[in-house]
């Protein structure tokens, strides 16, 4: 089971993609976990993670969080904004394995 | 244009980045965050205790014992909502110290308490329910910071009371904090007793007529306000979160503006403001998110031809009405995108100068300082926030017009630009 932790300001917007994210994987028999949160929830739920992605209008944080990500040995990334617009669940999951198989 | 965006954008996130890497303004908007539920709660209170018809449908006796009835509801949060901000910071702040929270946001409380007045009205033993409201709201946060620091600043030097092994581990954290706790609150005492000697008598009073007031009547009026909403497009529009940014620095003036709206709604007096909270969160964001871009999400369902267009409109009208939209700022695309800086920048001023002009002039009553969820569809929003007016509603809508109509000829040339090339594609 792959963890994989969406952020953005109120997880409103990544819960969009959680969503689409979750179909994909469904497809293609991925098994993973993917839930949004809020960006100043991230260090609580950093821990239960094995990537993390933040959504591009969080971009002036990525600082701040690759910093709590690295803490917790946990991969991150800004998510696409193109791929943000679309909600391309498809691209912003193909990501986050690619993360995933950098860890290993 | 591209350099020119370049620049900009090369300006603009290090002040994003120092703005919300600031472990004040961290606090503060996470402190906000700690006191939104319980002031929502509040508001729906408020909000029932004033449902439309209801003083006609019940003699006036009925009305006033159900209004006394359900008034604890928003006494005991919305009025006094200082208070659950100064938890919140003081807790997020110790936090973020790597220290224990709750003693941080308790010590931030009592500090508070130290400086607040306990007499109103030469009756001693009381603490005015105002002053842990709009009045002492900045007195709050400045004392919630201070606090914080001291007692953080403490725990740091280590002067704390070690508990041999075996004991539990609850009560040797309750004597870790003693030494810092004492010492802080010691320092807010001094600070009060000093105080007492000035022509201020009270820190209250300094802070209040030093900072809030001139503040908060900076951040009522309108220029301050389309500078606010301004520095809010142009964030997003380099696909910054704008709101956030700029809500971090402007939100202790909006909620103190809203709480003296609110007092006064619950008094039956003249609202004082025109800008609170309320009137950025619903008659700016409560359209479709920030830039309004549920009319954008319309004007697309009526002219838009494109694939890609139409596809998006799709994609974002469902979010759009909760006010999410994400989907179009990133889809449209509104970030980097030279052909709607003009409808981006422009409507939202628009909107605010309309709307702040329909207030001052009565066509509709001003935000009743209730605080409605951000998520909360256009029309019913507007409805809400002016204490179930359905001016409200209706200005909303006219607004909605009035983005439509700016944002159309922009919208068309983009998606004929969009059509052309699709059509393009598959002729060759």
């Amino acid at each position: 089971m792959k963890h994989i932790l969406l952020a953005c300001s109120a997880g409103m917007s990544t819960s969009l993609l959680v969503s689409k994210m979750e179909e994909v994987a469904k497809e293609k028999g991925e098994q993973v976990k993917i839930w949004a949160v809020a960006q100043d929830k991230v260090i609580k739920e950093i821990e239960k993670a094995d990537v993390l992605l933040i959504g591009p209008q969080m971009r002036f944080l990525k600082k701040k969080l690759s910093k709590i990500a690295a803490d917790a040995n946990v991969k991150m990334d800004v998510i696409d904004p193109v791929a943000y617009g679309r909600i391309d669940g498809e691209a912003v999951l193909k990501r986050a394995l690619e993360l995933l198989k950098e860890v290993n | 244009m591209n350099t020119f965006m370049k620049t900009l954008e090369n300006v603009l996130l290090p002040i994003a980045d120092k703005l919300n890497n600031n472990r004040y303004l961290t606090a503060l908007r996470d402190g906000f965050m700690v006191a939104l539920p319980i002031i929502i709660f509040g508001s729906i209170f408020v909000v029932i205790a004033n449902l439309p018809f209801l003083d006609r449908l019940m003699s006036e006796d009925t009305f006033l014992a159900y209004q006394n009835a359900l008034g604890p509801a928003s006494a005991s949060t919305l009025s006094i909502m200082g208070m659950f901000v100064i938890v919140g910071i003081g807790y997020k702040m110790t936090e973020h110290y790597g220290n224990d929270g709750i003693y941080g946001g308790v010590v931030a409380l009592t500090a508070f308490l130290i400086l607040t007045p306990q007499v109103l009205e030469g009756v001693t033993g009381v603490i005015p329910t105002a002053s842990l409201g709009a009045q002492g709201m900045f007195l709050g946060i400045f004392t919630a910071f201070f606090s914080a620091e001291l007692y953080n600043f403490f725990v740091k030097k280590n002067w704390i009371i070690k508990m041999p092994a075996g004991v539990p581990n609850a009560v040797s954290k309750s004597f870790s904090a003693l030494i810092p706790i004492t010492l802080t609150l010691t320092l807010f005492l001094i600070v009060r007793i000093l105080f007492s000697y000035t022509g201020f008598e009270t820190v209250q009073n300094f802070i209040y007529t030093i900072i809030q007031q001139p503040l908060t009547k900076l951040g009522s009026g309108l220029p301050a306000t389309i500078l606010a909403v301004l520095l809010i497009q142009l964030f997003w529009f380099f696909g910054l979160h704008g709101q956030i940014i700029i809500n971090s620095v402007f939100d202790p003036i909006w909620y103190t503006l809203n709480e003296q709206n609110l007092s006064a709604f619950q008094a039956g007096s003249e609202l004082p403001n025109i800008v609170t909270k309320q009137f950025i969160d619903s008659f700016l964001v409560g359209m479709g998110g920030s830039g309004m871009t549920l009319a954008v999400i319309i004007l697309i369902f009526i002219i838009g031809r494109s694939r890609q267009i139409k596809e998006l409109g799709k994609l974002g009208a469902p979010a759009g009405l909760f006010n999410v939209n994400e989907p179009i700022i990133f889809g449209l695309p509104i970030i980097m995108n030279p052909l709607v800086i003009i409808p981006w920048l422009l409507a939202p001023v628009v909107v605010t100068v309309i709307t702040y002009f329909a207030m001052a002039t009565g066509l509709c009553p001003p935000p009743a300082g209730i605080i409605v969820p951000w998520t909360t569809p256009v029309i019913l929003n507007g409805f809400l926030a002016t204490g179930n007016a359905w001016q409200g509603g209706v200005l909303q809508a006219v607004n909605l017009l009035v983005v439509m109509a700016i944002w159309w000829p922009f919208l068309k040339i983009m998606d004929k630009s969009y059509y052309e090339k699709e059509n393009k594609g598959t002729d060759s």
